[in-house]
């Protein structure tokens, strides 16, 4: 009897049955848990965990609901266990393969949801993908919470938030979620990397999602709490193509003569705006609002080394 | 206990997905099977051994799976509790929607083509909307310079482009052999030789402008690949920065040589800069909050110099 069989059994006697089973019915019905009573124990704990961490939903549900000490058993309810075929086409399915096989996700396994869906006719696609994506501890999670509607609960910044999840986008090299935050009955988008504590989550069903969700804006500046200013921010010939480039047409209020452009650029956090902005040395200039300019240069004469008798020409 | 515990978990993943494909459908041929689902014939049927002594108690024989193996092709019946697959987890649906999304929003994918009616069906099969539930901006990088970089490294030609190298803070034409385009951390790169550096380089795509595809073709040669854009050499001078707290980021953004505690919530980070403009920056954007301990400590004064005069604020640094 090796550890595949038993597996194989276990999950076959879970599915086809209408009642939970108890552990000591499932070592009858299912052959290879063998030794003492600890040792059996400690085997079927060890295949439970393995079984949920593919993604098995095992229930623990009680043998009589009207009478709980009679104890709990075990079963897989059907209609959690399959998958909701999709019906994909092969063509289908093979032009999500060489997706899969171009463009990986960090500790999620793409290729077992190709199995799932009906293997991977065709093409094995690249050897080495064009785009890697960085995981995140919190990713599965909140992506389940947001295919079921369900609320989640976070600390966030020192506060603890509850939030409708709409969305995920990966930008600037991290994952961002976005949905509506209950404390301040908005919009918001939160890094994923500075969620402090494992989201909880609440009921599925909880919210309707809104039409169409506001699309993220990926820029820095942007993810803050701070009351928006419009920014205007000079950039020489030099850097000029890359900068609008980054920013979007859109953000340019002049182009000048000279190759230079003024770009707008609304700022709710001053900090990424200002390393933005610096990240150009001397080929860029903050023309304004005034408070803004003289923050960047009070932060310029902040420099460690730099005499602090300044003389405005 | 014949195998080892993470070859039977992969096993059974498979089984799992392949018992339902193959019993849905009357002997489909072993090598089909085997390359829908990743394995080779043998361990297929290694598998395939285990699984018909495998059914319901008390596995009587119309208890048990039935697996016949006749000739290329394979049958799996009375397999009834295994009618359907494993639905997916909220990781592989996430990856499945993220890579789908990804690839079709590159140039050169049809988006009412096989992939985007897939992942249009996958979508609704996990319960989200496909266009707004999950977003991949892999940073700028213009379509047709990605399609030339993309054709000349499948086609081996060399291409011509003007840089802007981050470290010397200015423009430089070059001739590189481009083996490679990829996209990390949301930035697209190129690995390529360099025909200026003489060397292996990183570069990063949105630095690029001009980008010229030449006649001329390269022999390819093998890439290491892990060369970082910043990537400082051991000889370079160091330089060891007391920072604050709030400005820790910079042992977790850049290679660097130790982070040690110092007390009074200062640590100190020992860096190899290989480029001046490069520390410029960092020590701009640090601001008060870091100072230069050991190494060249006029670097960052006479950034925040030039630029303060660029503010058309005079100041001198000491």
């Amino acid at each position: 009897m090796t550890r595949l069989e038993r597996l194989i059994n276990l999950v076959a006697a879970l599915l086809e049955t209408d009642r939970p089973i108890p552990r000591a019915e499932l070592q009858q019905r299912v052959p290879g848990y063998e030794g003492s009573d600890q040792s059996v124990r400690r085997a079927f704990e060890r295949d439970k965990d393995s079984l949920r961490s593919m993604g098995v939903p095992i229930a623990v549900e009680p043998l009589d609901p009207a009478h709980p000490e009679l104890g709990e058993g075990y079963r897989i309810r059907r209609e959690q266990y399959e998958l909701a075929d999709p019906g994909l086409e092969t063509d289908e399915l093979a032009a999500l393969h060489l997706a899969a096989s171009a463009v990986r996700l960090e500790g999620a396994g793409g290729q077992e949801a190709l199995w799932k869906l009906g293997g991977t006719p065709g093409d094995q696609g690249p050897d080495s993908p064009l785009a890697a994506l960085p995981g995140g501890e919190h990713l599965p999670t909140l992506f389940a919470a947001m295919s079921e509607r369900r609320t989640v609960r976070f600390t966030y910044r020192g506060a603890e938030r509850a939030v409708d999840p709409y969305w995920l986008t990966f930008a600037n090299g991290r994952w961002y979620l976005g949905g509506n935050d209950h404390l301040r009955q908005e919009e918001r988008r939160f890094r994923l990397d500075r969620i402090e504590t494992p989201p909880a989550v609440g009921e599925a069903g909880a919210f309707e999602r809104p039409a169409v969700a506001r699309r993220p804006s990926p820029q820095p500046w942007r993810l803050g709490d701070e009351e928006e200013v419009e920014a205007l921010l000079l950039v020489d010939a030099h850097q000029a193509d890359w900068a609008v480039a980054q920013v979007g047409e859109a953000s340019v209020r002049a182009s000048r003569a000279d190759g230079s452009v003024v770009l707008a650029l609304p700022v709710s956090n001053r900090e990424a705006f200002r390393s933005f902005a610096l990240g150009f040395l001397d080929h860029a200039e903050v023309l304004g609002p005034p408070a803004l300019r003289r923050e960047v240069l009070d932060w310029l004469e902040s420099v460690p080394g730099l005499e602090h008798e300044t003389v405005t020409a | 206990m014949s195998r080892r515990r993470a070859g039977a978990e992969e096993s059974l993943r498979r089984l799992l997905a392949l018992v339902p494909w193959v019993a849905g459908r009357d002997g489909p041929r072993i090598e089909e099977v085997c390359a829908r689902f990743g394995c080779s014939e043998a361990e297929l049927i290694e598998d395939l051994e285990l699984l018909f002594m495998c059914g319901l108690y008390p596995f009587t024989p119309d208890t048990l799976i039935e697996v016949t193996m006749e000739e290329d092709r394979v049958w799996i019946r009375y397999a009834n509790f295994f009618s359907k697959p494993l639905r997916l987890t909220p990781a592989e649906g996430l990856s499945l929607l993220a890579a789908g999304t990804t690839v079709l929003s590159l140039p050169g994918t049809d988006p009412d083509g096989p992939l985007g009616r897939g992942l249009a069906k996958l979508a609704a099969a996990l319960g989200v909307n496909p266009d707004e539930a999950v977003g991949v901006e892999l940073g700028h990088a213009p379509p047709e310079v990605l399609a030339t970089l993309r054709r000349a490294a499948a086609e081996h030609n060399q291409v011509e482009i003007d840089y802007y190298s981050y470290g010397r803070d200015g423009w430089a034409r070059r001739i590189i052999d481009p083996h490679r385009v990829f996209n990390a951390t949301g930035q697209w790169y190129v690995d390529a030789w360099c025909h200026h550096a003489v060397a292996e380089r990183v570069f990063r795509i949105d630095r690029m402008r001009d980008v010229a595809l030449l006649d001329a073709k390269f022999d390819p040669r093998p890439i290491n690949g892990t060369t970082r854009t910043y990537s400082p050499r051991p000889h370079d001078p160091v330089v060891v920065l007391e920072v604050d707290a709030h400005s820790l980021w910079v042992a977790e953004q850049y290679p660097h040589e130790g982070v040690e505690e110092v007390g009074s919530g200062r640590w100190r980070v020992r860096l190899r800069v290989s480029e001046r403009a490069w520390l410029e920056r960092l020590l701009l954007r640090l601001g008060p909050r870091a100072r230069v301990v050991d190494g060249d400590a006029s670097v960052g004064p006479a950034a925040a110099e030039r630029v303060l005069a660029r503010y058309g604020v005079s100041v001198k640094s000491s």
